[in-house]
């Protein structure tokens, strides 16, 4: 009887725990969210905010063959480009049965919303992602150059003024900061640069230099922590408001884990993956006893780096695409290999694939996107995930 | 100040102040001893290592010492073990960088001690000898107060229950007033959360010694 009492304690402190979230509430990012759906839904669109890795085309003008913007295009997403190739976002529509389009097609002043929409497909155009785009700041990575990049906080709201609000057959996906990061990370290593020039100078002692890096890294976080918050607030504000049910919220992988990140001295990576960490930290604490679910990407994206053959790939250290070929493709405009503009058909005049290399069994595409097969890592790991929450 | 202590703490207290009076019964006349001190309180601290995302490996911290003054009540239950309250003005114990972040400086969290500690105290000899070396044992309640660190804007320190042990001498100066002195070590540990950018962990064991000199009044 009394084991039973205090069995049926534990049980209820449980449930309580579970109820807010769990956690130690001395300990920021220490709980959980909690309280989302557990039953499978019935999904009639996958709507997913984001930036490069979520994009399903935005910047398909800037590939135009004819170079007047118009199709056909050779590129267009970031990974290995053809006409089989597909991202995350659409293989996990298609598990789904359902289409998912760009929402907002342009690049270089003039874009187009809802292109689908002239085929009557316009309630397609729930993908929402593009390449460059932050959580609030509209001046993305590539802007200047072009690129849309618009914020996260954008996005949401034009779906918004598209369809008034969510539905619970709506699939959400929200997957942004990784530019965030790669923001903070040039300011901190700019400010690195300088502290470093200073301390070879003889201008900083190493005690002063240390504590100088140490400030500039403490910066550079709290910016991601912002970053975090704030994208939390738009989930809460804006998404779980307006009537979202099956929320989805993606943490940050390492991008230490990346060719691009391999590339980078022993000394940064650590600060390069601590700014994922802080973000992840406080995404996980702002969306605490919140009805979404977090989709960890640190994890799931380090194990399949670290294991690379149990997922079938044989090369992630090397970009599939080749920046030398790209640049001739492109006239000598691209310049860093992106992968925006690496298209992989067999014998086409435009193929931009690195001699040898494979879209399903080499993993990244350029320094820091994934391939076809990366993709399909990606949207296998979170097809699971929606499996495990429930979902599907 | 009773109302800052913890269950633990105000269970033991409660037991150990019945204890007190029913035994109180059989004690002399000047069973009551009021006493003034000089305290410093050294910590021997250790932590667990500091840990944090951003954090390198083998970052700690190293507290420093502080000096207060000390007030105490002690009974005499009979004439040779008395019960005594030990209460002091919470000192300010500081902490510096250590390990691999030394360079972050000193003074990267502090806060004030507020530590009551009820101890049982054998004293040796015979009432009117002039000098009496006694031993005591008991608990240390610890509560940090005014946590602050300029690393972090939010710092929590948990409260600490621990052992608490004595050893100390009394040289009567007349039937009333006497000079004491004593060394006393106590088990304060706490847990520390320092959340900022980022959210900054570790236990510390202060490991105090606590040295005490003053003058007590028997009435």
């Amino acid at each position: 009887m009394k084991h039973t009492k205090a069995w049926g304690l534990s049980l209820l402190t449980s449930v309580l725990l579970a109820a807010c979230g769990g956690g130690d509430p001395t300990i920021p990012g220490s709980g959980s969210p909690a309280g989302a759906p557990n039953t499978k839904g019935t999904f009639s669109a996958v709507v997913s905010f984001g930036d490069s890795l979520s994009d399903v085309g935005a910047y398909a003008p800037a590939t135009s063959l004819a170079g007047n913007g118009l199709a056909p295009y050779f590129g267009g997403k970031f990974t290995t480009n053809s006409a089989t190739s597909t991202v995350w976002v659409e293989n996990l529509a298609t598990t789904l049965g359902v289409v998912v389009t760009p929402a907002e097609v342009g690049f270089a002043g003039s874009s187009v919303k809802c292109p689908a929409a002239v085929a009557g497909l316009g309630s397609t155009c729930t993908g929402y992602g593009q390449g460059g785009s932050r959580v609030t700041d509209p001046n993305g990575i590539g802007h200047a150059t072009g690129a849309l990049t618009v914020p996260v906080v954008t996005q949401i709201d034009n779906h918004l003024n598209r369809f008034t609000s969510f539905t619970a057959s709506d699939l959400i996906f929200v997957y942004a900061g990784s530019n965030d990061v790669f923001t903070q990370f040039d300011a901190f290593t700019t400010a690195a640069a300088q502290i470093q020039a200073d301390a070879a100078a003889g201008k900083l002692n190493p005690d002063q230099a240390n504590a100088a890096l140490f400030v500039a890294q403490t910066a550079a976080q709290a910016q991601m922590k912002l970053a975090a918050q704030t994208l939390a607030g738009y989930v809460r504000d804006k998404i779980l408001a307006k009537g979202g049910k099956y929320v989805a919220v993606m943490t940050l992988s390492d991008i230490a884990d990346t060719p691009f990140g391999s590339s980078l001295p022993a000394s940064v990576k650590p600060v390069l993956t601590d700014l994922s960490r802080i973000f992840n930290l406080w995404l996980r604490d702002s969306l605490t006893g919140q009805p979404v679910q977090l989709i960890d990407t640190y994890t799931l994206f380090k194990e399949a780096y670290a294991n690379p053959a149990k997922y079938g790939i044989v090369n992630n250290t090397v970009p599939a695409c080749d920046a030398a070929k790209i640049n001739a493709i492109t006239g000598g405009n691209v310049t860093d290999g992106s992968s925006l503009f690496c298209n992989s058909t067999v014998g086409a005049p435009y193929n931009g694939l690195r001699t040898g290399a494979d879209v399903t069994t080499w993993q990244f595409a350029d320094g820091v996107h994934p391939t076809t097969g990366g993709h399909k890592i990606i949207s296998d790991a979170f097809a699971a995930q929606l499996k495990s929450f429930g979902w599907i | 100040m009773t109302s800052s202590l913890n269950p633990v703490f105000n269970h033991a207290a409660a037991a150990l102040a019945a204890s007190a009076i029913l035994l109180s019964g059989n004690a002399s006349a000047q069973d009551n001893v009021v006493k003034v001190g000089l305290t410093e309180y050294t910590t021997h601290s250790r932590t667990n290592g500091v840990t944090g995302i951003g954090v390198p490996a083998g970052a700690d911290a190293t507290t420093g010492n502080a000096t207060t003054i000390i007030l105490v009540y002690e009974r005499m239950v009979t004439p040779n073990i008395g019960v005594e309250l030990v209460l002091g003005i919470p000192p300010r114990v500081r902490a510096d960088a250590a390990g691999t972040v030394a360079f972050l400086g000193s003074d990267i969290l502090s806060a004030k001690n507020l530590g009551p500690t009820l101890l049982f105290n054998y004293h040796f000899g015979q009432s009117g000898d002039t000098l009496r070396p006694y031993l005591g044992a008991g608990i240390n309640y610890t509560r940090f107060i005014g946590v602050t660190s300029r690393l972090a804007p939010d710092v929590q320190m948990s409260s600490s229950t621990g052992w608490a042990a004595q050893a100390g001498l009394d040289y009567a100066l007349s039937k009333e007033w006497s000079v004491f002195a004593s060394v006393a070590a106590l088990r304060v540990k706490s847990n520390v959360v320092a959340a900022g950018t980022t959210v900054l962990q570790t236990s510390i064991d202060f490991r105090p010694i606590v040295y005490t000199f003053g003058t007590a009044y028997r009435f």
